[in-house]
């Protein structure tokens, strides 16, 4: 029997309020707990939080005062959920561990939905964004060992390689060049806007993430690095939202976010290891069921049409974080060299790119190549965790202390 | 990116590691072994064991003897910073003693163990935020390089990693209890102070 949210009940709203005491959490061990557990809390607290953020814009534009208070109670709820998840994250991790899970969330979500996905040019943009979020993890993995004395491979635990992806400098682009088209919202598959969504949520609070992080460090090179991928998510942030039709109506869409979380709560109730985390998971897809109810309500009242005709008929395949590791061998193997032009791929570097470039990088090493080479000035190379032999391209193999 | 700051009062990864890079190392080490010595069985648990006492010792001591005094000047409130700092220190070293009467591969040590990580991770963790980072504000940072070359002399007479074989993995333990190795440690530190004072 497959799980279709839209027949399932859950907990109705007035019972899903939360003391501060169940509030209060015990966050998973920095050192025991699964990498990927570690990946499913930072991904479903992107979910939230764009959930909440859906429903304030949602809000501002909504002249109805019983839908913005419906609105209101939902998300009063969605808060309590996003808290109970992001403090799951235990205080003892710093902010550049807790960078390290975020990228490997971006490498293995990113890397599982290109899989995935259905259609063509989304599967393509899906297959550019992971190749820069590969490269990400390579670099504040070596910040990781430069400030903090300790190796990545702690917290990735050889799930994801820690190799050189499309080299950071070459993700500042034209901001032109970061807008795609968007799928047709009439003859999309479902699927699609799931993916969509899910992947512009997790770069949207990875890109928060950053902007506030970023300056609580001394070290300059780690304020600097920030920035640098800070920027880079900016793109990202833009690449993916530009992939959803801005012709969704507003009930349209709020039906597919609360759908999207009922997808994610159950996937990761079905994937997760740790029991108590699990918990978790199952009871808040019961709250979100409700939620979904209550949005297809809206969307029947306001938009005059069936839920089931933007949704899809059952439930995906559950969403699961694991290795991708062949997968972006093969990728590095084919893409390293793409950039965008326009909304499509080029592989040469274009007059506009070429200018961009210059103009940030005023004839320096931006700081994501510094950080690699003041390692190898450190440690005699780079750190890498290379668990499936040799870089795929040449160019990109182990660079020795003789660089220096 | 200005060579000004670089080179100023913040520091960075390619100088001379100073007394904090240290401190903050030995903290990530602390923390791996905790995870060696709960997943090692038999003789390796035991010498992974005596491994942790040691690296405890060397690194608890370094911090009583030369990093809080000179955080209880430094920093604002500093006595009470350093204050809650050794409170916590004394109960791990308890926690520790009460550990070395146990037997490795027993239930009772798996609970106490387990107490001590929480106990130890938590302290490591208020150092770096409550005291480390602004020490790195307030004092030279000649002054704590230099700590840091003291720190280095005295633990490199101190035996971090016992040679397997050279020794049974059990007669590490016997002649490294808890209280034994911080008296040695702390003998260590004298010599050193005394030498480069």
């Amino acid at each position: 029997m497959t799980f279709n949210p839209l027949e399932e009940r859950g907990i109705p709203l007035d019972r899903q309020l939360r003391t501060w005491r169940e509030l209060d959490v015990e966050p998973v061990d920095p050192d025991h707990a699964d990498p990927y557990t570690k990946c499913r809390i930072i991904a479903m607290n992107g979910i939230e939080i764009e959930s909440i953020m859906f429903g304030h814009n949602f809000t501002r534009v909504c002249p109805d005062l019983e839908v913005k208070r419906q609105l209101a109670e939902v998300r009063y709820i969605e808060q309590q959920q996003q808290k109970v998840v992001n403090w799951l994250l235990p205080g003892s991790a710093s902010p550049l561990e807790t960078t390290i899970s975020y990228e490997q969330v971006a490498v293995d979500l990113t890397a599982w939905v290109a899989r995935m996905e259905p259609d063509p040019y989304l599967t393509q943009a899906y297959q550019f964004g992971v190749l820069e979020d590969f490269d990400h993890l390579y670099r504040y993995a070596n910040l990781y060992e430069l400030i903090q004395h300790r190796k990545a491979e702690k917290i990735v635990d050889g799930l994801t390689e820690v190799i050189p992806g499309r080299p950071t400098r070459f993700h500042h682009r034209h901001p032109a060049d970061n807008v795609r088209e968007p799928y047709d919202r009439t003859t999309v598959d479902p699927l699609s806007r799931l993916h969509a969504l899910t992947i512009m949520a997790a770069e949207q609070q990875t890109l928060s993430f950053y902007l506030n992080v970023g300056p609580q460090y001394m070290e300059p090179i780690a304020r600097q690095l920030y920035q640098e991928i800070a920027m880079i998510e900016e793109e990202h942030v833009t690449h993916y939202e530009s992939l959803v039709d801005p012709g969704e109506t507003w009930w349209e869409r709020l039906v597919t976010h609360e759908y999207n979380e009922c997808y994610l709560y159950y996937s990761f109730m079905e994937t997760e290891s740790d029991r108590r985390v699990r918990a978790i998971w199952e009871l808040h897809l019961n709250m979100e069921l409700e939620h979904l109810r209550l949005a297809c309500d809206l969307m029947r009242r306001n938009d005059g049409r069936e839920p089931e005709e933007v949704l899809a008929p059952e439930l995906p395949n559950v969403l699961t974080f694991e290795p991708n590791k062949a997968y972006l061998r093969e990728l590095l193997d084919t893409q390293i060299d793409l950039t965008t032009l326009g909304t499509g791929y080029v592989q040469e570097a274009h007059e506009r790119f070429e200018r961009m470039q210059e103009a940030l990088m005023g004839g320096e090493d931006p700081v994501s190549d510094q950080v690699v080479t003041r390692h190898v000035e450190q440690f005699g190379e780079d750190y890498r965790v290379e668990t499936e032999g040799p870089h795929p391209d040449p160019t990109l193999r182990r660079r020795e202390a003789s660089h220096r | 990116m200005t060579e000004e700051r670089t080179a100023g009062r913040v520091p960075t990864a390619t100088m001379d590691p100073d007394v904090i890079d240290l401190l903050i190392g030995q903290h990530m080490e602390i923390r791996d072994l905790f995870t060696e010595v709960e997943a090692a069985t038999g003789d390796a648990r035991a010498d992974a064991f005596g491994r942790l006492v040691t690296l405890l010792a060397v690194h608890e001591t370094a911090e009583e003897q030369v990093v809080h005094p000179m955080a209880r000047g430094a920093l604002d409130g500093g006595d009470d910073v350093v204050d809650a700092r050794l409170a916590e220190e004394r109960q791990a070293k308890e926690l520790l003693g009460e550990l070395e009467k146990r037997d490795p591969g027993s239930a009772e040590f798996d609970t106490l163990l387990a107490g001590l990580r929480v106990a130890v991770l938590a302290h490591a963790n208020s150092e770096e935020a409550h005291e480390f980072r602004y020490l790195r504000r307030t004092v030279d940072p000649a002054r704590l390089r230099a700590m840091a070359t003291m720190v280095r002399a005295a633990e490199a007479t101190a035996p971090t990693h016992p040679h397997p074989g050279v020794e049974s993995a059990k007669a590490n333990l016997t002649v490294g209890p808890v209280v034994a190795a911080f008296d040695r440690a702390r003998d260590l530190f004298t010599k050193a102070r005394s030498g480069k004072d």
